[in-house]
């Protein structure tokens, strides 16, 4: 074990002592919470952001950030929505075609966002910026802002399927984290990632393409974008030119609960799917303890600057 | 001039008293001893050499000194009263400054603002009086005999040396009783360094005290009244420079005679076999249009001297491609080869160890495997997998090779000293074994006992065949490593001393006149 990865363990372990932590009082003050039915239900909730969070992990763990994420779910969803109401083919055919068609949109349009700000030297925030109203607007565009609905049933069955009382889409999620954390930590890819996040200038000048991994790095954000779209659609059964409005912020607010560090560099996917379920539990959590969705709101935004404090603290005691 | 002459400067030869006094000073930072018994007095007017290795307590002595370290015990008393400093603040109002290593200037605003940051003279309204400011910078680097920087400019217009010199002015605005230079010269050239020295002359005549702290045993005994020498967090011993030497120094600092290496007459490995050659070489500052020619041949270590400024880190990093170079022919073992990209350069057998090691060499806050295996990921992977235990027996191979101290190969490189860094970037480019190394610098910051095992081991790689070109401010540096030295001035080489001819004179006579040449006219 290295004494970088046990770091990252700690800080890790300690995010999760503040999942319990959150978890055992939500039990104890509330009736509903631990029930089967409610976990599961928060497990679905949390789904979406999770598998966006864990694209914005690349970029943010590079030193970038991906404002377009929430315009880019929604694009992704018409494209694949208009491929899955295609008369004349099989449930299958048609849900494969979708899923690549989703990918394929998501793809396109992260290697967009990682090609000009690595190609002209541009920061990911004004890019993504831009990337956020193109997408938006291309949805609206394609689908004459209209709502695409009425998919095959099954597809929808699916996006509510369980196993042993877990969502499928959440297992989706999982196995999304369990392969990012292969490839942050265990690959070349991964460490040069971390490499270009803390200082990238001397990873340019030992050899290796910044831009390469930079729009690599915006490209998966891009294709888990277009997962989550296949699953938001198989959820809610509709595909709609104004859905994900604010997902991006609730991502980059898992990746940073997470304990990844905005500046780059610093993180692991372990952080952001515990980020993703504080989020999630304090949601539904405060929710059943009578709070209104405007105090929730306003709770989250708290855990979001004491998330950033207490690391900080941290650091400084790790580095002494 | 600004810093007007206040009460400290009648208390000039008043009395013996010192004006700054410490006495058994220690540090702990967890399980590592910082300072370990500092004891050190400074007389009025007195300028005080502190020199040391890195890693000898140095900087967190200055650190303790300016507020921003609390020591765990000791007593410091400042003009006779006990001193404990929270913050750089205290610090300042009690009339003790630092100019630090690192650059504390905002690289977008002017230079004025810059100098009047902590005080900016603003009217009734908190509108600053840009006029009266401009004018009191004016005043102030033309007291340190910057005339030539418009104070309007930004910052991030001037060198590395100019900067370094805003600093000082900016310090002797405020009055202060001891005056901390914390290695000021690292980047400046001997006619800027000269310059400072005639500031440091005149703080002391009006009864100022100077802590300065450098690596060039010649500046402490050129300027400084007595030195104190600093080993492992402890005095060594303080004497009047009159009563000390050279060799004495370096034996305090080092604790063993280490320097027989340093003296030792290096034997050419020089061979026959060009392995890169420049021809009318160009990079994008380049104003001369028949550029950079030169041969560096198997087995040689050539040094390229020049002011800073000269080009000679432009040119290492045009040869590298990290900036791409404009025109002319780049031969490698007589070949023709374009790089377009570092990666490129990289792949040709050359390796270069750049100027910068913070921004540049090292990934600070990564561990030092992942450091010495940068440039080499595709020997310690498979199918792009990381294979911790080659990475780890990498590391610790070249750890032994370089004499590396260190606390494991998962440390971050940011726990290293100065010259136990440096080695982790050798290590760096080694692990590709190389043909070619370009070396920027190779020993700034790095303390004598390092320096010493750099030397030997650029002599070792030289014997072993790699062809070396290395750039460095410190002639003697060159006058020992090279076989052959060629001199640059406004980006030319403007002559060429073989071995035999070597003697500072000659090559800082080609160094100057070529900038004359150029100023001339």
């Amino acid at each position: 074990m290295s004494g970088m990865s046990m770091k990252l363990m700690l800080r890790d372990a300690g995010i999760g002592i503040a999942l319990l932590l959150l978890i055992v009082f939500f039990s104890l003050s509330t009736e509903h919470f631990l029930t089967p039915n409610n976990i599961s239900n928060i497990l679905t909730q949390i789904t979406i952001n999770l598998i966006l969070a864990i694209g914005m992990t690349f970029v943010i763990l590079i030193g970038g950030i991906d404002l377009s994420v929430g315009s880019m779910l929604a694009f992704c969803a018409v494209v694949a929505g208009t491929v899955l109401t295609i008369p004349d083919l099989s449930v299958f055919q048609a849900v494969c075609l979708a899923t690549l068609a989703a990918i394929g949109t998501g793809v396109v349009c992260g290697f967009l966002n990682g090609w000009i700000s690595a190609f002209w030297g541009l920061p990911s925030f004004i890019v993504t910026l831009g990337m956020l109203n193109i997408a938006r607007g291309a949805a609206l565009q394609v689908t004459d802002a209209r709502t695409i609905y009425s998919f095959p049933p099954s597809f929808n069955a699916f996006g509510s399927q369980m196993v042993v009382g877990v969502p499928v889409v959440f297992l989706i999620a999982l196995v999304l984290v369990a392969v990012a954390w292969f490839v942050l930590s265990k690959t070349v890819f991964g460490r040069l990632l971390y490499g270009i996040g803390n200082n990238e200038e001397a990873v340019r000048l030992a050899g290796h393409s910044l831009m390469f991994y930079k729009v690599a790095a915006f490209t998966i954000a891009g294709a888990l974008v277009g997962i989550a779209a296949m699953v938001y659609m198989a959820r809610l059964n509709i595909a709609s030119p104004i859905i994900g409005i604010g997902f991006e912020l609730n991502a980059i607010a898992a990746v940073i609960i997470g304990g990844t560090s905005l500046n780059g560099g610093r993180g692991t996917v372990v952080g952001t799917l515990l980020g993703a379920c504080i989020i999630g539990v304090l949601a539904n959590g405060l929710i059943l303890f009578g709070l209104s969705d405007f105090m929730r709101q306003m709770i989250t935004g708290v855990v979001i600057i004491l998330a950033v404090i207490i690391d900080k603290y941290r650091e400084r005691i790790t580095a002494s | 001039m600004t810093y007007t002459d206040s009460g400290v400067a009648h208390q000039t030869g008043a009395s013996r008293l010192p004006i700054l006094d410490l006495h058994d000073v220690r540090k702990r930072f967890g399980g590592t001893v910082a300072l370990n018994g500092v004891t050190l007095s400074v007389a009025p007017g007195e300028v005080h050499g502190l020199i040391g290795e890195n890693g000898a307590g140095k900087s967190t002595l200055i650190k303790v000194l300016c507020g921003i370290v609390k020591p765990d015990s000791g007593a410091i008393s400042l003009a006779g009263e006990a001193y404990e400093p929270h913050t750089p603040r205290d610090a300042k109002a009690r009339g003790l400054q630092v100019v630090h290593q690192e650059f504390n200037l905002l690289p977008f605003l002017s230079v004025a603002e810059n100098i009047f940051i902590e005080h900016l003279p603003r009217n009734l309204f908190g509108v600053v009086k840009r006029n009266d400011m401009n004018a009191r910078a004016r005043g102030a680097l033309d007291a340190i005999g910057l005339k030539d920087i418009d104070v309007r400019w930004p910052v991030e217009r001037l060198g590395i040396a100019h900067r370094q010199l805003v600093e000082v002015a900016r310090a002797l605005m405020t009055e202060s009783r001891v005056l901390i230079l914390d290695e000021p010269t690292a980047t400046l050239t001997s006619r800027e360094t000269d310059r400072l020295f005639a500031i440091i002359n005149d703080l002391r005549s009006r009864g100022v005290s100077v802590i300065f702290v450098s690596h060039h045993l010649d500046e402490i005994f050129r300027i400084c009244d007595r030195v104190t020498v600093l080993r492992n967090g402890e005095t060594v011993f303080s004497r009047r420079i009159g009563e000390t030497s050279h060799d004495e120094l370096v034996r305090g600092m080092v604790g063993q005679q280490l320097q027989k290496e340093m003296a030792s007459e290096a034997i050419s490995s020089a061979g026959q076999d060009i392995t890169l050659s420049l021809v009318n070489f160009r990079h994008a500052q380049s104003p001369h249009a028949d550029g950079i020619s030169l041969d560096l041949h198997k087995g040689e270590i050539l040094g390229i001297a020049g002011l800073v400024g000269s080009g000679r880190t432009e040119l290492l990093r045009a040869i590298f491609a990290a900036e791409q170079p404009l025109s002319g022919t780049l031969l490698r073992d007589g070949k023709p080869a374009t790089f377009r990209s570092p990666r490129e350069a990289i792949q040709a057998g050359i390796g270069f160890v750049t100027e910068d090691r913070k921004e540049e060499g090292l990934i600070l806050t990564m561990p030092i495997a992942a450091n010495v295996t940068l440039a080499s990921l595709s020997s310690i992977s498979r199918v792009g997998l990381l294979d911790r235990k080659m990475e780890n027996t990498m590391t610790q191979q070249f750890g032994a090779d370089l004499k590396l101290k260190y606390g494991g190969p998962s440390r971050h490189a940011a726990t290293l000293s100065g010259g136990n860094q440096q080695k982790v970037v050798l290590a760096k480019w080694l692990a590709r074994n190389p043909q070619v190394l370009l070396l920027d610098e190779p020993t700034r910051g790095v303390d004598v006992g390092a320096k010493a095992e750099i030397y030997a081991l650029i002599r070792r790689l030289a014997e072993k065949g790699l062809a070396l070109l290395v750039v460095s401010s410190e002639l003697p540096e060159l006058m020992t490593l090279c076989d052959r030295i060629m001199v640059m001035s406004q980006h030319r080489i403007v002559g060429e001393v073989p071995r035999a001819g070597f003697s500072e004179e000659k090559i800082l006579t080609y160094a100057y006149q070529g900038e004359r040449r150029q100023t001339g006219h």
